[in-house]
């Protein structure tokens, strides 16, 4: 299924590294000049986000060759983990309700086991089906019994602004890592149902899933908030407006833009600090998102290259390579497929929660296939499947075209249609469209990359880093 | 060299068109991709009227001209309008924003990009009753009222139309599930019943499902808070030609006269509220929206995207200068009583009496009025669909 | 009895036609990525897009032949613009197939590498069909709307509850059957047919008996068309031409196609009903139905709903899934590459 890659010899691959991450490094520098620091600031801190989920996906995908297309469920995990730890709890309705909460959580816990190990008990045998979907629906059926009335006392507290348990309170940061358990946890167990398909099936399966994932996020409002969003998350870093008020920060861009500010008088000194403050408090706290996702992102890279490094590693892509030589040496293939599985989307989910925590808000309506997985495939592919920093560039790269293409679309069209007169009814239709070049620019990135360089930017080393 | 020829596209494409000098930017952030892409090109068209009007009235800061730049904020994902409104902000410029347009994408923007920046930011569409409540350090305002009260009007109207049960089904969104649980607590403590509540997707393949349990719950008449372009028409569709439903209540988003136009004669009798009343301001908002060719009723929001427009406007001229936080202290001034009063496609005068230092109130196609946090009172008005068409039944 | 008979018509009406109409509409998308996947061996990504495409053009070709005021009756103007949204869309995705995927089938790319290439073209045609008509909403319906309306059905049965069949419904289960009809005779019949079949069944072999594999290719392209563009016109007529619709119409279709096993056309047909039942069926407050069959002391009051509707299309991949973990290859024993 899979073939070799093309092979570049080593000097030309570092060489190639180089250039590649000096070109998009200019690329945002260029943001910086021609548009905004502050712009490109926030599209770098959404680049190092998708890079990281990137790297989520080139685990599964690139390592071991796993099709999953159901990332948007991963990430829309992490979110919610974020709304659960970092979010302070709502007493009245924990009161109103949480007990019974709690209580159907554990019945339909119970009730999972009690089905898990019937199966044990009676694999093979006759009514084996039927005796556990009869466990599984009673159990369902009671724990909903004992949960409907709860949710509807939840839900009746306070509505347009709560209605829903919260969370803990506990610091934002230990949410990412919360995210990363929490989609791990879940793919331990879409992994244990779904991991034995193959190819497509598998595709499709966990393309559903991740459906389902979000779509009880968006109507489990006890929980969630579901489509009522969840706003005002913590954050991690200051707030601009306490900075623009902060002794020591009006200091600081004081200092910082001493020589200009020095030539003026103390009215005119005062007038023109506020707009440097505004701006500084913007990217002083863009900076310091920026230096937390680098952080992640170094910590995963590093992590994920001594993983492919390792015995480890090296036996995942054989399976990757040959899965029937593989399983014929008695290697465990399902074994390893559900620890890249639950590795990969653990990784997909601390994106998912970082990506929540920039946003400062969890908006369970807005996940959609098209953005959340087929995007950040997009960035894999093109990046270059089976070499992280090729996922790294992708994620980075394709996160830049598909905020600029909108510029770069109306630039586009208005140069075609230069030609015609002002009032012609088709540039006009032409130009009110231009939104639309955003996916189409996406697709034709995609399709010359795979047709000029089918893997990659960067494509895998077989042989790296040893 | 792909990528070089890719690197030439990109850095054309940052280098656009070059404005000249004095004309003043305005960024109007709207969804034009995802679930409201139909809604969006024709608020963003009624928005431009009213900056069209400014510019060439000759008279907006010593003959400037307002240049609209359009952006997508795609409705649902908030960090790329965020990135939108980033650029808009930092990179084009733009004094202040007519956006966002849904409810979800409007707090991130909000919290992430206007608040810290002071952007005075008007919002025609964003009427979710959570953004009351958001922490807009005074930049935020809209100017179509919050959906906690139009709740409460329409389950009066229903109930004194003698609806006694009804079945509700709403847009699952923020928008739709906040009329519906506003109008479902109104309507049971007038005494009411509530036989399903239940939500519907918007753009989703079919809803056959929905209108049977809808159905099937034994109310005679349906709610709809929902699109009228959207899964709302579809369920009206849909029940119309299961015979299901033949009376529809019906929330703002579904009050357009292309609902009326496409499926009116078949509803009869049905009715819902729409923000506005008779305003001295209607009729010369739809003498302006039809000579540009925009359907005054064809959709939502659209005299509200004029009026936010206008206010931004006029908020400037009265301010003296395109300092953003200026802007932000005169838009109640301008857009409030006392002072004269200032309609739809009297731009002109109200910049001329600005200009002057006089007071104007701007009254526009909406009857525009602030509340301290930037809220709307809203009124609303009944329409019935009375021989294939919406009519005007009484102010609320 | 005239409850029972109620109880029955309440079922025709809210269950059994709409469920019967999206599963035509269904199987004949889930019929486009079948065949796909049987001859050129991928999942395509575009067939939402691709059926958007189609109904963008045979709307186009509507408008233009009700303004040279030709129509067909008491059936949609339509059906007389579907060859050419067929031949338009044909020829675009030819075109596709001779700038994307011809490349990766001469270097006998993987599977996923046709998958992420179809992503690509998905992509561009979102675009496109967007620039070509725009993201509104168009309504192309015309002619007659019902067969079988509320009042004359009340009045010919005298009944409390009433069955309404649309023209839009009656045409695509027609169409869809007399479509299904023709595959089926072209797969069995035909000399074409046959050598696809071959072609699908064991790719080397029929090089061997000297199949032309482009010929081939081609025939699927434009049968693909033709599937794609008919279930989107027919959906569109039946429901209106929303772009995002028929994008979030590829979930169902693609869980229709794994249900039935994909590469058996018989199972995209029968996977399409699946979804298409189980979506109503699961989600139908049975509190009516139940009132009529049952003595009315045994009446419930609740609503009888086994899912709230806010999970129906999660329903259709509970089903999937469910299906997978019993058939890992789907009802019809689906192909693996």
């Amino acid at each position: 299924m899979s073939q070799r890659p093309h092979e570049i010899a080593r000097g030309n691959y570092y060489l190639r590294v180089i250039v590649v991450f000096t070109l998009m490094a200019g690329l945002l520098a260029l943001v910086g000049f021609m548009q905004s620091w502050s712009l490109a600031l926030t599209i770098v801190n959404l680049c190092l986000i998708s890079a990281v989920m990137a790297l989520g996906v080139n685990i599964q995908w690139g390592f071991a060759g796993l099709f999953n297309v159901g990332i948007m469920g991963f990430a829309a995990l992490g979110g919610l983990a974020v709304l659960l730890v970092a979010m302070p709890p709502v007493k009245e309705a924990w009161a109103a309700g949480g007990i019974r909460v709690i209580f159907a959580l554990i019945i339909f816990t119970a009730a999972i086991a009690l089905t898990l190990h019937t199966h044990k008990r009676l694999k093979g045998k006759r009514g084996h089906g039927l005796a556990l979907s009869a466990i599984l629906i009673v159990g369902i059926i009671i724990s909903r019994f004992v949960l409907d009335p709860g949710v509807a006392a939840i839900e009746a507290v306070n509505p347009s602004s709560t209605g829903y348990l919260g969370g803990l309170g506990l610091p934002v940061v230990f949410a990412w890592l919360v995210g990363g358990a929490l989609a791990a946890g879940v793919a331990w167990l879409i992994g244990k149902i779904t991991l034995g398909l193959r190819a497509d099936y598998l595709a499709i399966a966990t393309l559903g899933i991740s459906e389902i994932l979000v779509a009880v996020m968006r109507n489990e409002d006890w929980l969630t908030r579901g489509v009522k969003n969840v706003t005002n998350l913590p954050r991690p870093v200051p707030y601009e407006i306490e900075l623009q008020q902060a002794p020591w920060f009006i200091d600081l861009v004081a200092r910082w833009n001493a020589d200009s500010l020095g030539l003026l008088g103390e009215s005119a000194r005062a007038s023109a600090l506020q707009p440097l403050l505004i701006e500084g408090s913007t990217i002083f706290v863009k900076l310091c998102y920026a230096g937390l996702f680098l952080v992640v992102l170094l910590v995963i890279y590093q992590l994920a290259e001594l993983a492919l490094n390792s015995p480890w590693g090296r036996m995942v892509r054989a399976i990757r390579d040959n899965e029937v030589a593989a399983d014929a040496m008695g290697k465990d293939v399902t074994g390893r497929h559900l620890q890249i599985f639950v590795l990969g989307s653990a990784v997909v989910g601390i994106a998912g929660a970082m990506l929540v925590t920039l946003d400062s808000q969890f908006t369970p309506g807005s996940y959609n296939p098209l953005r959340y997985t087929f995007l950040i495939w997009v960035m894999v592919i093109v990046g270059g499947s089976g070499n992280n920093l090729g996922a790294i560039i992708g994620g980075f790269l394709v996160w830049f075209i598909w905020v600029e293409a909108e510029p770069i679309g109306f630039w586009f069209i208005s140069l075609l249609t230069s030609g015609m007169g002002d009032d012609n009814g088709l540039r006009k239709h032409l130009l009110d469209s231009a939104q639309y070049m955003r996916v189409i620019i996406m697709g034709s990135v995609l399709l010359l990359v795979m047709r000029f360089s089918p893997w990659g930017i960067l494509p895998e080393q077989t042989k790296q880093f040893k | 060299m792909k990528r070089l020829v890719l690197a030439s596209v990109i850095l054309a494409g940052l280098s656009t068109a070059v404005w000249a000098e004095e004309d003043v930017k305005i960024g109007v952030l709207m969804g034009f991709t995802g679930p409201i892409e139909s809604l969006a090109p024709t608020m963003a068209g009624s928005a431009e009227l009213a900056l069209k009007e400014i510019s060439d009235s000759g008279a907006f800061l010593g003959g400037k001209k307002i240049v609209p730049v359009r952006a997508d904020s795609s409705c649902v994902d908030a960090a790329a309008a965020t990135a939108t409104a980033e650029r808009l902000a930092s990179s084009e410029k733009v004094v202040a924003f007519i956006g966002p347009t849904c409810s979800g994408e409007t707090t991130a923007v909000v919290n992430n990009v206007s608040a810290p920046n002071g952007i005075p930011t008007i919002s025609p569409s964003a009427t979710s009753p959570a953004l009351t409540t958001v922490e807009d350090k005074g930049v935020f305002f809209r100017t179509a009222p919050s959906d906690a009260r139009q709740g409460e009007v329409l389950a009066q109207v229903a109930k004194d139309r003698g609806i006694n049960e009804i079945a509700i089904t709403y847009t699952n969104n923020d928008y739709g599930k906040g009329l519906s649980e506003s109008f479902s607590k109104a309507f049971e403590k007038l005494g009411g019943k509530v036989t399903i509540n239940a939500a519907h997707e918007d753009g989703k393949a079919d809803y056959s499902a929905e209108v049977a349990a809808l159905a099937a719950s034994g109310a005679k008449d349906l709610a709809v808070f929902g699109y009228l372009d959207q899964g709302g028409k579809g369920i009206i569709q849909n029940a119309l030609d299961t015979g299901a439903f033949k009376r529809f209540v019906m929330g703002d988003g579904m009050v357009g006269e292309k609902l009326a136009a496409d499926l009116g004669k078949d509803m009869e009798g049905s009715f819902g509220t729409m923000a506005g009343g008779e305003y001295a301001g209607s009729e010369a908002w739809n003498k302006i929206a039809e000579s540009a060719k925009i359907d005054p009723k064809g959709g939502p929001y659209r005299a509200e995207s004029y009026d936010a427009a206008a206010v931004l406007a006029l908020a400037m001229q009265a301010a003296k200068s395109t300092d953003r936080a200026a802007i932000i202290a005169k838009i109640k001034e301008v857009a409030n009583a006392p002072g004269e009063k200032i309609l739809p496609g009297e731009l002109g005068k109200g910049l001329k009496i600005l200009a002057d230092g006089g007071d104007i109130d701007y009254v526009g196609a909406t009857n525009i009025e602030f509340d301290d946090v930037g809220d709307v009172p809203g009124s609303y008005r009944e329409m019935e669909i009375k021989e294939g068409k919406f009519e005007s039944v009484k102010t609320h | 009895m005239t409850d029972v008979l109620n109880a029955l018509v309440l079922f025709a009406n809210f269950i059994f036609v709409p469920a019967l109409t999206y599963g035509s509409q269904l199987a004949l998308g889930a019929l486009g990525v079948t065949m796909i996947y049987s001859v050129l061996r991928f999942s395509n990504f575009a067939q939402g897009e691709t059926m958007a495409f189609g109904t963008v053009i045979t709307i186009l070709g509507t408008w233009g032949l009700q303004a040279l005021g030709v129509n067909l009756g008491f059936l949609p103007t339509a059906l007389l613009a579907l060859p050419l949204g067929i031949a338009v869309t044909a020829g675009l995705l030819l075109l596709t197939d001779k700038y994307v995927y011809r490349y990766y089938r001469t270097q006998r790319s993987a599977s996923i590498t046709f998958v992420m290439a179809s992503l690509g073209v998905m992509f561009i045609m979102n675009g496109l069909i967007r620039l070509i008509l725009g993201p509104g909403d168009q309504n192309f319906t015309d002619g007659e709307r019902f067969v079988l309306s509320a009042s004359a059905f009340k009045e010919w049965s005298g009944l409390d509850e009433v069955l309404v069949i649309r023209t839009t419904q009656a045409l695509t289960v027609i169409l869809a059957i007399i479509l299904v009809a023709l595959l089926f005779w072209f797969l069995q019949k035909t000399k074409t047919g046959k050598a696809m079949r071959a072609y699908a069944d064991n790719e080397n072999l029929a090089l061997l008996s000297g199949i032309n594999p482009d010929r081939i290719v081609m025939i699927t392209w434009i049968i693909t068309a033709a599937f794609a563009t008919t279930a989107g016109v027919l959906y569109g007529l039946d429901k209106g031409y929303k772009p995002l619709a028929y994008f979030h119409l590829l979930l169902p279709i693609f869980a229709a196609v794994i249900v039935g096993g994909i590469g058996r056309p018989i199972g995209a047909i029968a996977g399409g009903f699946i979804i298409a039942f189980s979506e109503v069926i699961l989600t139908y407050a049975y509190k009516k139905f139940l009132a009529y069959l049952l003595p009315s002391d045994l009446a419930p009051d609740g609503l009888v709903q086994l899912l709230s509707t806010e999970y129906k299309l999660a329903i259709s991949f509970i089903i999937l899934v469910v299906v997978l973990l019993i058939k890992p290859t789907g009802l019809f024993k689906g192909k693996v590459i």
